[in-house]
């Protein structure tokens, strides 16, 4: 049976990559125990270009208008209110969004309160950024996007006609979300040991954690309906894959410091206590990853390579500093 | 205009985060003390509820080593790590986790019905998730005690127990499970909570807990100055947000059938407001018309606690104490004492 060879497959997988991570760890701890990983890894930042926190909540807002955008499309047919579209460098429109076709109850609520949290998040930032705060660039979130996504990570669409469309329905609301979701746990988790002013780093911590309860609903659900309907979790499992690959295989230059093969699926792993469900990317740790500026760019932009603009930003991201702008060359 | 109106709806649709927001608001208005950084970002400005600043005296605030506060939450992972072992497996974690700084104690366990063991699960899902759980604070304790080496302080007596009675140091005592749901009002004065006893009790066991272990790590974050910390500390505040995320929405899909639910989690959600102060920081999961399954604020920030607000809620007391609730003999390491609260 197919399926359960997708599984098995699945779980030899997660077993190589909790190998690489418990390698990973045990020399992460003895560095920083000695004390000298931690201050080589902060003493290469500061070599670089040394973001602001203006630059890296800029960052963060443009993650946001995409993220508030896509919800408040999918729930309510309608995006962002004009006022909060504005700011520093060249504004763009939202493409190819609408309302999605949800009907169950729950993934409904899911869509409101999600929506609500980002629509609040942009509003925080461009608050604390005042007039540095960056424009809306131009974001396409049409199904040819999703679908140029869903088809690099291999998904199998005969059966919509080769189209992933993410407003089709409940299922694919849900994992278009999950494209998302952890992309921006991992940024503001890689982003907080770049900031400076605690009031700042206070507050990135409370939109992280928000990130983190979003994403835990959405692959918390995703992890239900897979019981029944296992495709569910093999499409995490290969979108998970995809975004590995496009945000590079070798630890990065600088913090965060990563593994190669972090991203992880919904598919459940065997622990000490038995089968157990995915719902937390973590290390061996039980610590969530991060990613670079860079890399996350890499999966905004669907691409490898260094660049500066493509896939959900065709016109790349605003931001003063050009250096979070940019994907990395993997 | 129809998107600004779309806008203001979503702000307005949830209850919840109107009443967070009334909170905030009041907060703003005077309350450095608290978790400091959510004045920056969530529009101290926006007085459209007109209600007074709460009088609160400013606590001044202590210098704490990054090590003072990995320690604190290392023993809030201790309790938790202990809840989801026995959850999973029949038995805390490992006699070689327990070790170091400071008095070590033992989890009491309590016996009969509210003895912390094994849950017979009915819904795999639910088992699975708690069988992740266990794993990733397992994780957390091995994490803080490796970087904290011999500065680690040793697992605390812990009061794990939904039982009528148990014997702790020689005197009796509640189960503190079913002391914290008595006090919720949760069950009557005699009743016992047994958080072991089956799915949905133990998916409210959690949210009692692990909605507290969110708010610490929130509201510990602008404490930690060594920036290899700092991001540890948020990855571990996200995996806690995570398993709170799933918690929450499973109580609320089940809530669906079993209204009662969102009933309970109010009142306790109730209580641990009453427990930590004058601020609301602690939200319920909202009803069957409106989820509420992110404790925000009106920008969209989840809530934190200071660390003596923690102790407030884990000492199960308002009063400035050191012991109480699931820690019968307190804490080790320096953080220690809960607020005054009137």
């Amino acid at each position: 049976m197919p399926g359960s060879e997708h599984l098995i497959d699945a779980l030899e997988a997660r077993v190589e990559r909790r190998h690489q991570r418990r390698d990973f760890f045990k020399t992460a701890i003895a560095g920083v125990a000695m004390g000298t990983a931690g201050l080589a890894l902060a003493g290469r930042a500061e070599a670089q270009s040394a973001p602001s926190d203006t630059d890296i909540l800029n960052f963060a807002l443009n993650l946001e208008y995409l993220e508030a955008q896509f919800y408040s499309y999918a729930y309510s047919g309608e995006g962002l209110p004009a006022a909060q579209l504005t700011g520093t460098q060249t504004q763009g429109a939202v493409t190819g969004a609408r309302k999605a076709n949800l009907t169950d109850r729950a993934v409904i609520q899911y869509a409101r309160e999600i929506a609500a949290d980002e629509v609040a998040h942009v509003a925080s930032l461009r608050q604390a950024l005042t007039s540095a705060a960056v424009a809306q660039p131009a974001i396409d979130l049409s199904a040819t996007i999703f679908t140029a996504a869903a088809v690099a990570a291999g998904v199998d669409l005969s059966a919509s006609g080769g189209v992933f469309d993410p407003y089709a329905n409940d299922d694919n609301f849900l994992i278009a979300a999950y494209i998302f979701e952890d992309v921006g746990v991992t940024a503001y988790k890689g982003g907080s040991p770049l900031l400076s002013n605690p009031d700042i780093v206070d507050a990135a911590a409370g939109i992280l954690a928000a990130e983190a309860f979003h994403a835990g609903i959405i692959r918390g659900a995703l992890y239900r309906r897979g019981v029944d309907v296992p495709a569910v979790w093999t499409i995490t499992e290969q979108i998970s894959g995809a975004r590995d690959l496009l945000d590079g295989t070798a630890v990065s230059a600088g913090p965060p410091q990563r593994v190669a093969d972090d991203d992880q699926g919904v598919t459940p792993v065997q622990n000490q206590f038995g089968l157990a469900a995915n719902i937390v990317p973590t290390d061996e740790n039980g610590i969530v990853f991060s990613r670079t500026a860079e890399q996350v760019h890499n999966i905004a932009y669907l691409t490898r390579q260094a660049a500066t603009s493509g896939g959900f930003f065709p016109n790349g991201t605003n931001n003063p500093n050009a250096a979070l702008r940019r994907s990395g060359a993997n | 205009m129809s998107d600004q109106t779309e806008f203001l709806d979503l702000m307005e649709r949830a209850e919840h985060q109107r009443r967070a927001r009334r909170n905030f608001i009041r907060l703003c208005g005077g309350a450095a003390a608290m978790t400091g950084g959510l004045a920056l970002l969530s529009g101290c400005n926006d007085d459209d509820d007109g209600e007074p600043a709460p009088t609160v005296s400013p606590t001044p605030t202590p210098t704490v080593s990054d090590a003072d506060v990995l320690n604190f939450a290392l023993q809030l992972e201790y309790l938790e790590g202990n809840y989801y072992s026995y959850a999973v497996s029949g038995q805390g974690i490992a006699a070689n986790l327990q070790t170091g700084a400071g008095a070590q104690g033992a989890v009491v366990t309590g016996s009969g019905d509210g003895a912390a063991r094994a849950v017979t699960f009915t819904d795999p899902v639910v088992q699975q998730y708690a069988r992740e759980i266990a794993f990733d604070e397992l994780g957390h304790i091995g994490f803080l005690r490796a970087n904290l080496g011999s500065a680690a302080v040793a697992q605390p007596a812990i009061n794990l127990s939904g039982s009528a009675s148990v014997t702790i140091a020689g005197a009796t005592a509640v189960g503190a499970f079913t002391a914290a749901a008595r006090a919720a009002g949760v069950i009557g004065a005699t009743d016992i909570f047994d958080p072991f006893l089956n799915d949905e009790n133990f998916l409210i066991g959690s949210y009692l807990l692990t909605d507290v272990g969110v708010t610490a790590y929130r509201g510990a974050a602008r404490l930690i100055s060594n920036k290899t910390f700092l991001e540890a500390s948020a990855g571990i505040l996200a995996t806690e947000c995570y398993h709170d995320g799933v918690i929450r929405s499973e109580l609320w899909r089940r809530g669906l059938t079993v209204p009662s639910i969102y009933t309970r989690i109010t009142q306790i959600s109730n209580t641990r407001d009453g427990l930590d102060g004058s601020t609301e920081n602690d939200q319920d999961i909202g009803d069957a018309t409106t989820a509420n399954l992110v404790p925000t604020n009106d920008g969209g920030l989840v809530l934190g606690r200071n660390a003596a607000q923690v102790l407030n809620v884990v000492y199960q007391n308002k009063a400035a104490v050191s012991s109480g609730g699931f820690f019968p003999a307190g804490l080790n390491g320096t953080i220690k004492t809960s607020q005054a609260n009137a």
